[in-house]
């Protein structure tokens, strides 16, 4: 029977239990993301053999899905010696790929900025690291905002698909109660639910960040 | 070499896999620009209530991961009995999920153009039908061509997910092979190596376009 109140009760501080899962992942991949992206895109820059390599990994990883870069680090990781658990796995499937999809972000927010802006701070007679970090860098950071928030919210929505290697977020526990319970409409209301409120958390927050950032446009 | 004997075995049900997994794309993407074209035209020119129904359908379709609508219409399908073969229900979630995204892109193509274009067509005497035609479409449809391309690559992407709900094309395949060889590492690259020719060619398609699209400004 449909939304049932003893089973709601119920179902509620599991499918939270879940959601605790799939923040923590979200927030760990983000937060790695950030600084790997980084690094990526700046090793893209280098001329050379690194350079192709970042490139390389870039294309890589964004044309394939991640489900399959997920089995890859999960199962032939575990059979070549080295097992990781479902949340390493997760958490590094993840990271490779949304890093390829931030770098390409910060990659896009440097390449904004016109040339004739680096020309005029190197006639004003600035020094390389004021001019990054007065001029270049901010109006970076404000432009690179939106898109990120996008990515941020593609992330959440990404980390439903380690439910295939067990881990116990959203998803998972989705499953595991329509499985167990029959009762399909209230716990898929739910999971939806709950992935709209944590998107449109990440939505505000970019959306908070961008406006105070706005100054530097 | 030896190690990679069980991919070579099977890498003709492989292909046969990612013969399923392109129909399966395809199938998707035709209904999914169709439909997308046609809500970001009412996006734009349709009344507020229209309106604020695509923005309603926006906000659910951009804050729930496809792979919950995916699970919630497997459990569905047997619960309504609705006769719908699983291709066709797995079809139809995809190419809804994707019209929305591709529905925002034409919609940013469509608002980029400068004011200057409607007022010079209205001056002219243009009706809004034949403004849209010959002057605001084909070069809308342009600008939103390389970022179409882009979600052509993610829905192919996509579709491996039908895996979890139990269809059968490239990732299942790939995982049908890992249970009968237990040979992960080899199997998911040899996937994986499938998955990144059919989507690498279509981002170069997608950055040719790009390229011709800066050209014609």
């Amino acid at each position: 029977m449909p939304f049932d109140p003893h089973f709601i009760a119920r179902l509620i501080p599991a499918l939270l239990e879940g959601a605790a899962v799939t923040v923590e992942l979200a927030a760990l991949t983000m937060a790695i993301c950030l600084v790997w992206g980084l690094l990526v895109a700046l090793a893209q820059e280098v001329r050379g053999s690194l350079g192709w390599i970042a490139g390389g990994y870039i294309q890589l990883v964004r044309n394939t899905p991640l489900l399959i870069q997920l089995y890859l680090v999960y199962f032939g990781f575990s059979m070549a010696g080295f097992g990781l658990s479902g949340f390493a796995s997760g958490l590094l499937a993840l990271c490779a790929q949304n890093g390829g999809y931030v770098a390409e972000i910060y990659r896009g927010g440097l390449q904004s900025v016109s040339v004739r802006q680096f020309e005029a701070g190197r006639a004003l007679g600035m020094r390389r690291w004021t001019l990054y970090t007065t001029v270049i860098l901010p109006q970076v950071v404000a432009r690179v905002i939106p898109p990120l928030t996008n990515q941020s919210i593609s992330i959440i929505k990404d980390t439903s698909q380690v439910a295939a290697i067990a881990v116990m977020e959203i998803m998972k526990i989705t499953e595991v109660w329509v499985e167990t319970s029959a009762n399909t409409y209230d716990v898929f209301l739910g999971a939806a639910l709950i992935y709209l409120a944590l998107t449109s958390i990440a939505g505000l927050v970019g959306k908070l960040t961008e406006r105070r950032l706005a100054f530097a446009q | 070499m030896k190690e990679f004997g069980p991919l070579i075995h099977s890498f003709w049900y492989l292909l046969r896999g990612a013969e399923m997994t392109v129909l399966m794309a395809t199938s998707a993407v035709v209904p999914a620009t169709i439909l997308g074209v046609l809500l970001s035209l009412l996006h734009v020119f349709g009344g507020r209530l229209l309106r604020s129904a695509i923005l309603g359908y926006l906000f659910l379709i951009r804050g729930i991961p496809l792979l919950v609508l995916l699970t919630f219409v497997y459990y569905l399908l047997p619960l309504t009995g609705i006769d719908l073969p699983p291709f066709w229900g797995v079809v139809l979630v995809i190419s809804l999920y994707y019209a929305a995204f591709i529905s925002e892109v034409f919609r940013a193509g469509i608002l980029s153009l400068p004011q200057a274009q409607w007022d010079a067509a209205r001056s002219l005497g243009m009706t809004r039908g034949l403004l849209l035609q010959i002057v605001i479409l084909p070069q809308a449809l342009r600008l939103a061509a390389p970022p179409y391309v882009s979600l052509c690559v993610s829905l192919v992407k996509a579709t491996s997910l039908v895996s979890i709900v139990g269809l059968w094309e490239l990732t299942m395949a790939s995982r049908e092979v890992v249970e009968r060889t237990l040979a992960p590492f080899q199997i998911f690259i040899g996937a994986a190596a499938i998955y990144f020719c059919i989507c690498y060619t279509l981002a170069l398609y997608g950055r040719h376009l790009e390229r011709r699209v800066l050209l014609g400004h």
